[in-house]
């Protein structure tokens, strides 16, 4: 049932690339002028080294020696400096545009239609947010600004080359063939290899991580050889996907390397016949086979990046793909004239042609408290979800005061009806934030009220910093109950006029939730109630009991009622009651 | 390449964080002699490459004499090729070594966990744990694979040094001071910088974790609204990021102007007091490029051995934090002189008063639930305790032996990822119908028919594609299969609903016929099908009896009882 999130196409990647640029066009063209100019400079060392041996050559004083060295370093001062700024404005760019990027990240995910968050899970997004977060970084900290400052000197030092002589430049051309050759070999493999490489580690990690958690389980289950199994098993699949890799580069290395050092065997040789033959002076020849040797760094770097910015595209591309979720909610007209919940002959499948629900009809006045309960399986939760409004039945409709909850706008509908499941999460930040997220403009005194409702309010004053406390992952630690707790006083603080409470006590003792239950009732009076309860107290304080079995209401009245009528409820009842 | 991992990792040397690497490199000594050999071949070949060019101009170019010049430039093809064949033997055996240093760490850490079992959770943050695979692992590897790299340097440089000196005494002394002064220099920036991109790092993984922390808490932001107040924290935090980033590149951006600065104003002087010589006709003019060639290639090594002592310094601190596990010791041990524990026998808690008959299932409802957790430690030896089986001292036999006698089931318990079939019946000791009966008793066989691949479906990492109350019944089921001798249950429905409760209750007992069971529970459902129910009140058996009969009776565990019912 669960529904995978898109990723954006190569067009909607390359639109993105192409937006970014053109949003910051300038600073990027100071990037680029800045380090193209440290790289001329860099540029003028050997073409120095040419000078003076070709001076030495002809025959030359100490003091014009001097007066070169003095250029010399002169020109490495002035590359070290803007290199300094050619550095610092880059970093500068790739801060600007990865904060960019994650923002709008996060914005995408916090529009993400409401029934695509409860369909998809939180796994597959958690994933984008933690790991293609971190490889985009990764590409737009280091990968994007290295391979452009490569290809910028890449660029120059050939130029510089062909300026120095057309004719020095042609040897070089003999490694071209080859490294293009290996690289394009190289590329159509690598990236594949790497993620293969980057997925077993992660898994290494992730069994690790599940040893030490589950290490009493693996005690008590005497199973730790099964744990040495699957470290081991794993490690051998990483072993093999370095493998993968190192073969890879066990071809592509040597290849490459070669492709390097030809164009300076050919320029050394070349260039020395070309000077014996008078067609090339010798500073020439010298400034071309250390410039050849300096085209090395840029092409290597170019390389070295080429797959970790095609992995970086792919975390983009799964980035961008977020906000491709269609809107799930096309708002209609109808407003509700009152809060009265219906839903009538109310069909829905997850998969086409298997219905779970088979004609649900069901009328809850305001104020009515019902209970839903029923075996596992038998469509409580899904009809719990259709009378919440975050999905839309198959057929039928689900109604508040006349307007079908899935036309009303998402801020309306909060308004209205609200969910609240077993599956409770505690944000990071303070008590008070968590629980005013709901409510951004309640006081503490009102936060107090909701806790008190919730029987939470006790040892929330027993902590040290009282609603201060930093609660989340990493922070003081909160037991599920208590996270149940706070879902429920959110919802107080929320205050919609009908609530779906989907098991939301049953991480509580069962003591403890019989008591939190009723309070809880007390401050909510006069709000509709569907609480979808495992525990059969919950259905006995209601004022009426719906038995949900095979997608359908078979049983629906009061508590005493049912008892009286002798069906599968009461059955239930007094095996419980004993 | 021999296959990794190896069978058997040995025993760590714990003394020290040094003496831990070395332990390390003593398994791998043989790839590690190679990637140096290989090491100091490729970069020896790079470091007489400039030689080679200035034999050619002065012996080849000069001259004027196109063989001596076709054989110099033999000579550099040949070095090249030399080296592309030793620089990717250097990265294989580079490699062999970090995997091979990093997979062992992996595994003694894994069989250590092994070996402390319930006190590992106890003593230790998840945080931690993760923080030694994710990275400390990956470091000491690192200081293994730089091995290779790192001698190579150490060689070339004193090599290029001799080389120099033996041209000129003045060129020499200049690499001789150089050298450390370009790597002090580096030093006295790399500290700060390295405490500017840990502070960035940190705030990275702290903002990831506000991420990820928005995502997993989505279904309440967009349930209930909260969202803009999130999103804009998150803005504020990532432009804290942005301004962290830019502290750091300050640093960096500096320090990348030194290492054009540094080398280049050697590579200067170098290049003057070469010409100087070549003036007076002291050295060749092919000399000089030479000269200009080793100060430029002195780069690489200077950057290796900067590399070197950081990677060194790296890996004894994350062998340090592989220590802090692996010192860890068991809290509960086995006798240096076990005795075995009786095939059958009563199984009794001095402390308690509480005594459980072979082959019955007792239903344990305690006043307070953390008594009844209590019991069960104690009961299952994860606590210390006066328990008895048949007579003799729990804490008389083997850890094992306990183990393989008890299990205790609680709520704590975790699902490991993997097959279900395996995940349920990890012992692999169980034939289907054991597993069907189980899951049957379980009342999970709805979980699996609704998984594509049934019982051969991959379960999540923790189970968490399950809902608490499937987990429950799985884990349950887990428990069933393993069909130990003594089963203690510890809440083992309350998170399932009512008709499940039920069903459950009905089919426990005829599940463990025969054996002994503990069920620590409250609810009626359970209470109402045990053979035997005891009330412990402050700790201590309080009545016996049946559910009725106590009910009847005591008016204490009738207010526990019902306490969640009327």
């Amino acid at each position: 049932m669960r529904v995978q999130l898109p990723v954006a196409d190569a067009p909607a990647v390359r639109r993105y690339a192409r937006r970014l640029t053109r949003r910051h066009t300038g600073p990027l063209f100071r990037v680029v002028a800045l380090h193209g100019l440290a790289a001329l400079a860099g540029l003028v060392t050997p073409f120095l080294l040419g000078r003076l041996i070709g001076a030495i050559e002809h025959g030359t004083t100490v003091s014009a020696v001097d007066g070169i060295a003095v250029a010399l370093v002169v020109f490495v001062l002035v590359q070290a400096v803007l290199t300094r700024f050619a550095a610092f404005s880059s970093a500068n760019l790739g801060e600007r545009v990865l904060a960019e990027l994650r923002e709008e990240f996060v914005d995408r995910v916090l529009a993400i239609p409401l029934s695509t968050v409860e369909r998809a899970g939180t796994g597959d997004l958690v994933t984008r947010t933690s790991r293609d977060v971190a490889q985009l970084s990764h590409s737009v900290r280091r990968g994007v600004p290295e391979s452009l400052i490569a290809a910028v000197t890449l660029i120059l030092t050939a130029g510089a080359l062909i300026w120095l002589s057309p004719l020095l430049a042609l040897p070089c051309l003999v490694g071209a063939p080859i490294i293009i050759g290996g690289a394009r070999w190289y590329l159509r493999r690598a990236p594949k290899a790497y993620l293969r490489e980057n997925a077993a580690s992660s898994e290494v990690i992730d069994g690790l991580t599940e040893t030490f958690d589950g290490a009493r389980t693996t005690e008590a289950l005497r199973t730790g050889a099964r744990r040495i199994a699957r470290t081991d098993h794993d490690l051998h699949e990483q072993y093999l996907a370095e493998r993968g890799t190192l073969g890879l580069r066990t071809v592509f290395w040597p290849v490459v390397e070669v492709g390097f050092v030809l164009p300076v065997v050919a320029t050394l040789f070349l260039g020395g016949w070309f000077y014996i033959q008078g067609w090339a002076e010798l500073a020439q020849v010298v400034t071309a086979v250390f410039y050849v040797q300096q085209l090395v760094e840029p092409i290597d770097r170019l390389l070295g990046w080429a797959d970790e910015l095609q992995v970086g595209a792919t975390s983009l591309a799964r980035l961008l793909g977020v906000a491709e979720v269609g809107d799930d909610r096309t708002p209609g007209d109808a407003r509700p004239d009152s809060e009265r919940l219906t839903a009538s002959d109310v069909r829905y499948a997850y998969t086409q042609g298997r219905d779970v629900l088979h004609g649900v009809d069901l009328t809850i006045a305001p104020g009515e408290r019902l209970a839903m309960v029923g075996p596992s399986g038998a469509g409580k939760s899904t009809l719990g979800r259709l009378l919440a409004g975050i999905d839309g039945p198959r057929t039928g409709t689900v109604a508040v005061g006349g307007a079908p909850l899935v036309e009303l706008p998402l801020e309306e509908l909060r308004g209205h009806v609200a969910l609240v499941t077993q599956e409770h999460h505690v944000f990071l930040g303070t008590l008070r934030d968590n629980l005013a997220l709901a409510k951004p403009s309640a006081d503490d005194a009102e936060i107090r009220r909701a806790l008190a409702a919730v029987d939470a309010l006790d040892w929330v004053d027993d902590l040290p910093a009282g609603l201060a406390t930093e609660v989340g992952s990493g922070k003081h630690e909160v037991s599920p109950a208590q996270a149940q707790q706070l879902a429920l006083a959110r919802l107080v603080l929320a205050d919609p006029h009908t609530l779906v409470l989907d098991e939301a006590t049953s991480l509580i003792d069962p003591r403890a939730a019989r008591h939190l239950e009723r309070s809880l009732a007390a401050v909510l009076d006069g709000r509709t109630v569907v609480a979808i309860a495992h525990r059969l107290f919950s259905a006995h304080d209601a004022d009426r009991v719906a038995v949900v079995e095979d997608g359908r209401i078979i049983e629906l009245g009061p508590h005493d009622d049912l008892v009286a009528a002798d069906g599968s409820y009461a059955a239930l009842w007094r095996s419980w009651q004993s | 390449m021999r296959s990794l991992p190896v069978a058997d990792p040995g025993t760590p040397d714990t003394r020290s964080a040094a003496r831990y690497l070395w332990w390390l490199a003593s398994h791998q000594s043989r790839t590690i002699g190679f990637g140096m050999f290989f090491g100091i071949t490729w970069m020896l070949t790079a470091a007489l490459m400039p030689m080679v060019i200035g034999k050619a101009i002065d012996a080849g170019i000069t001259t004027r004499d196109t063989t001596a010049l076709a054989q110099w430039a033999g000579a550099f093809l040949l070095l090249g090729l030399v080296q592309a064949g030793s620089g990717i033997m250097r990265h294989r055996n580079a490699v062999f070594n970090w995997m091979s240093a990093n997979f062992r760490t992996v595994q003694a850490v894994v069989r250590h966990a092994n070996r402390l079992g319930a006190t590992l959770p106890k003593r230790l943050a998840t945080g931690e744990v993760v923080a030694i695979g994710a990275a400390d692992t990956s470091h000491i590897g690192n200081a293994l694979d730089i091995s290779a790299r790192g001698s190579a340097a150490v060689v070339s440089l004193i090599t290029v040094t001799v080389i120099l000196l033996t041209a000129s005494v003045k060129l020499g002394l200049v690499v001789l001071l150089g050298v450390p002064v370009q790597m002090a220099v580096v030093s006295l920036l790399i500290k700060p910088l390295h405490r500017r991109q840990q502070a960035y790092r940190d705030q990275q993984g702290t903002l990831t974790g506000r991420a990820v922390d928005i995502v997993a808490g989505l279904r309440v932001l967009r349930g209930i609204g909260g969202e803009q107040v999130f999103a804009d924290r998150y803005r504020e935090q990532s432009q804290e990021l942005r301004a962290a980033g830019i502290r750091a590149a300050r640093i960096d951006s500096l320090l990348e102007a030194i290492q054009v600065l540094m080398p280049g104003l050697f590579l200067a002087l170098v290049t003057w007091l070469g010409a100087r010589l070549a003036v007076t006709g002291e050295i060749q003019p092919g000399e000089l490029a030479s000269f200009y060639g080793y100060a430029a290639f002195l780069i690489m090594p200077l950057r290796t051995l900067a590399e070197l002592l950081e990677k060194l310094t790296r890996g004894h601190v994350s062998a340090g934090r592989v220590l802090q596990v692996l010192r860890l010791e068991p809290e509960i041990t086995g006798p240096a002189a076990p005795r075995e524990l009786p095939a059958h026998g009563v199984l009794a808690d001095a402390k308690s008063g509480l005594t459980l008959r072979p082959g019955v299932l007792t239903v344990l409802a305690a006043d307070r639930p953390e008594d009844a957790i209590e019991i069960a430690d104690r009961l299952g030896r994860y606590a210390e305790g006066e328990v008895t089986l048949g007579g003799v001292p729990l804490a008389e036999a083997t850890r094992d032996e306990v183990r393989a006698r008890i299990l205790v089931a609680d709520n704590n318990a975790r699902l490991f990822s993997g097959p279900l079939r395996e995940e349920l019946d990890p012992a692999g000791h169980g034939d289907e119908a054991r597993l069907t009966a189980a899951l049957h008793a379980a009342s999970a066989e709805e979980i699996v028919d609704a998984l594509p691949g049934g019982l051969d479906a991959f379960v999540a990492e923790r189970g968490r594609e399950f809902s608490g109350g499937q987990q429950q019944r799985l884990r349950l089921a887990r428990a069933l299969v393993a069909d130990p001798p003594i089963l203690i249950l510890v809440e083992p429905t309350s998170a399932v609903d009512a008709h499940t409760e039920a069903r459950i209750a009905g089919r426990l007992g005829e599940a463990r016929q025969g054996r002994t069971t503990l069920v620590a529970a409250t609810s009626p459902l359970l209470l109402d099908r045990a053979d035997h129910v005891v009330y412990v009140e402050d700790g201590k058996v309080a009545a016996e009896g049946t559910h009725r009969e106590l009910l009847a009776a005591e008016p204490g565990y009738r207010a526990v009882v019902t306490r969640s019912v009327e």
